[in-house]
């Protein structure tokens, strides 16, 4: 229980000071929008780290969701003028209906099927999108969509200029961070946990599992969905490449990258994917044919072999050695229970038919 | 439009597709089967031995060059796989597969960005060679000769594949460690061995494939992987994991649902195989052949 308290706190100021790291370098970053970029993708990336450390199910399926909430709220922008807050609303909501039904025919499924099975469905909305011209602008893509004032009655806040806007961004994180503590510490994250280690058992008290599951599934894809609708109004474009399964395996590699047991992971990965590729991008001539991506995937190789639990985890461990080496104590106790463990778990099942 | 003889010929063309996917669906069904990993770059090998078939035609100029360019491509890549199974994937059994997902999507960047350095990305194209172009008569229809001797050649291939694990002696060894690798390697069994080897013949089939598509693509690039990768997870879904049988059901099936879609629209070819796919695992969770997981 010590434990636990203990390593939740240091999540917490852990992510406060990146909070402000952020904030100050928001302005030296190479580029100006990148902390908002950085923190927009971490939308996706939690809901991912959430799924599989909360439900044991490893999805392929977050880009096509955050695809359907950037192009919901770029379309109500670009081609109805409407509000902004309206806007996002619907790409919150939409998104959810598309991950209910998804989710209806995913969740029925464990393990690598269903990862494959969300990988499949991402490519149907990839497809959708790609197909239905009149509505998305297939390969061309919506164009036209404008940062405007939010109106909240009583003030309004400009979030046209980059800096505003990622106050924005800033503010929305933090309120889905506290959503998700809060929902993992309520009776329905405590069910989704004992469903993930035994399903057997969390059946006989009565849960069904499958209800659990869908919500869930549902939940955390109106938080990608929100994140993309967040993109749209970043990049003032949304292209049809979002909803690619690429934009899915950027996903799982940002949380493998920062550490996928823990929710702070998700912004530690997305920070550090997003500026290592601008990195490689910058440094290497090799840029024209993709060489970045080659190094990435050794980059990403090399963690997978040496660095499990990824950078957080990487980091928890140095902090370990270094005060074991200097205080002569036993080293503090692992953090909270290892979220791979209930994705270790699922991945038995099917081995032991 | 919608005659007898065009009809024949997109089954024809679907059982063709269907058989090429097979192959490489077999080899993915297989390494999930021993090793318990789904290989993200199962792609990028299928991409890299239609390379490698189509660097050897260039090089070589002899007779039957295809030939010796697709047994080219199996053995480069049966090393290949030899090289990845010890190097990296050895390391990741008993891991969380999210892990294990984790390194072959990697690898599937590091393969595909790697061909994209060293060949470019301008499309190559693989020309069919003289024995084998020209078309065969079928009762109503013309048919490329080509096409019918990929056809015949994967089902040969995957024939073989299936009595070497399902009727001889070796088989035995290798389904005995599929089943139970801790009784196996108390038999004298050297597990990491045929681990290997069956990863290895998985990358073969994959590099076979590739060699035999390369001629029909319109035109060779390090992308190719990606597309046939989601087809051949659909068929192995649907075909069931492990089943040898089920995926070239699955693929033949897939294959000529495919075909026939898109004689009426042609963007419903790549739409219909989800749909298809759905509407199976609706009714049959475990795959068309695929033996019943409890949970």
């Amino acid at each position: 229980m010590k434990a636990s308290s203990n390593s939740q706190r240091r999540e917490w100021i852990f992510f406060i000071v990146l909070v402000f790291i952020l904030l100050v370098l928001q302005p030296i970053l190479p580029s100006k929008m990148m902390a908002a970029e950085i923190l927009i993708m971490a939308f996706p990336t939690l809901a991912f780290i959430v799924l599989l450390g909360y439900t044991g199910q490893l999805s392929f399926g977050t880009g096509s969701l955050f695809a359907v909430g950037a192009y919901t709220t770029g379309i109500l922008l670009a081609r109805y003028d409407t509000n902004v807050l309206v806007a996002i609303a619907a790409g919150v909501i939409m998104t959810g209906i598309i991950a209910s039904i998804v989710g209806f025919f995913c969740i029925r499924q464990v393990g690598l099927i269903f990862a494959l099975l969300t990988l499949a469905f991402n490519q149907l909305v990839w497809f959708i999108i790609w197909q239905w011209r009149g509505l998305t602008g297939g390969p061309d893509g919506i164009w036209g969509i404008q940062r405007s004032s939010l109106d909240f009655g009583l003030f309004s806040f400009n979030i046209k200029p980059s800096f505003n806007f990622y106050i924005f961004v800033v503010v929305l994180f933090l309120l889905t961070f506290l959503f998700v503590r809060r929902l993992i510490e309520s009776p329905f994250g405590k069910v989704l946990q004992g469903m993930r280690d035994s399903e057997l058992r969390a059946t006989a008290i009565g849960y069904r599992p499958i209800t659990y599951k869908w919500m869930s599934f549902v939940i955390t894809g109106m938080m990608c969905g929100l994140g993309g609708s967040l993109f749209a109004l970043h990049q003032e474009y949304v292209g049809e490449h979002l909803a690619s399964w690429t934009t899915s395996g950027e996903v799982v590699m940002m949380a493998l990258l920062g550490g996928s047991s823990v929710l702070i992971g998700a912004v530690i990965g997305s920070g550090a994917f997003i500026l290592l590729s601008d990195l490689l991008n910058q440094i290497t001539a090799l840029a024209r044919g993709g060489g970045w991506l080659f190094i990435l995937g050794v980059i990403f190789i090399l963690v997978v072999m040496f660095l499990k639990g990824g950078l957080y985890g990487g980091a928890e461990s140095l902090y370990g050695w270094v005060r074991a080496r200097f205080e002569s104590s036993p080293p503090p106790p692992k953090g909270p229970q290892s979220l791979d463990k209930g994705a270790a778990e699922a991945g038995a099942q099917p081995a032991d038919r | 439009m919608f005659n007898l003889a065009s009809l024949l010929a997109q089954i024809f063309n679907g059982i063709q597709f269907g058989v090429l996917i097979a192959l490489l669906a077999t080899g993915l069904s297989l390494i999930f089967g021993m090793l318990g990993i789904i290989n993200f770059a199962h792609g990028s090998l299928y991409m890299l031995g239609a390379y490698l078939a189509w660097s050897f035609v260039q090089l070589f100029d002899i007779p039957g060059k295809l030939y010796f360019g697709l047994l080219f491509a199996f053995l480069v890549m049966a090393l290949v796989g030899i090289i990845i199974e010890r190097l990296m994937l050895r390391r990741m059994y008993g891991q969380p597969e999210a892990y294990q997902i984790l390194i072959t999507f990697g690898l599937l960047l590091v393969i595909q960005q790697g061909v994209a350095l060293t060949y470019g990305t301008i499309p190559l194209a693989l020309g069919i060679p003289d024995i084998l172009k020209g078309q065969v008569s079928l009762f109503l229809f013309e048919y490329p000769l080509y096409y019918l001797f990929t056809m015949f050649l994967g089902l040969i291939v995957i024939f073989a594949v299936w009595f070497f694990i399902e009727r001889s002696s070796f088989g035995a060894v290798i389904r005995a460690c599929a089943e139970d690798p801790e009784t196996a390697s108390t038999l004298g069994i050297k597990t990491t061995n045929v681990y290997t080897l069956t990863f290895a013949l998985g990358a073969a089939l994959a590099g076979l494939a590739g060699g035999l598509h390369a001629p029909m693509i319109g035109g060779l690039q390090h992308i190719i992987g990606g597309e046939i990768l989601l087809i051949c997870f659909i068929v192995v879904v649907v075909g069931g994991m492990g089943s040898i049988r089920g995926a070239l059901l699955a693929g033949i099936l897939l294959g000529i649902i495919r075909g026939i879609a898109g004689m009426f629209w042609a963007p419903a070819s790549e739409f219909i195989m989800f749909v298809a796919m759905g509407l199976i695992l609706m009714f049959r969770p475990q795959g068309l052949l695929g033996r019943k997981v409890s949970s």
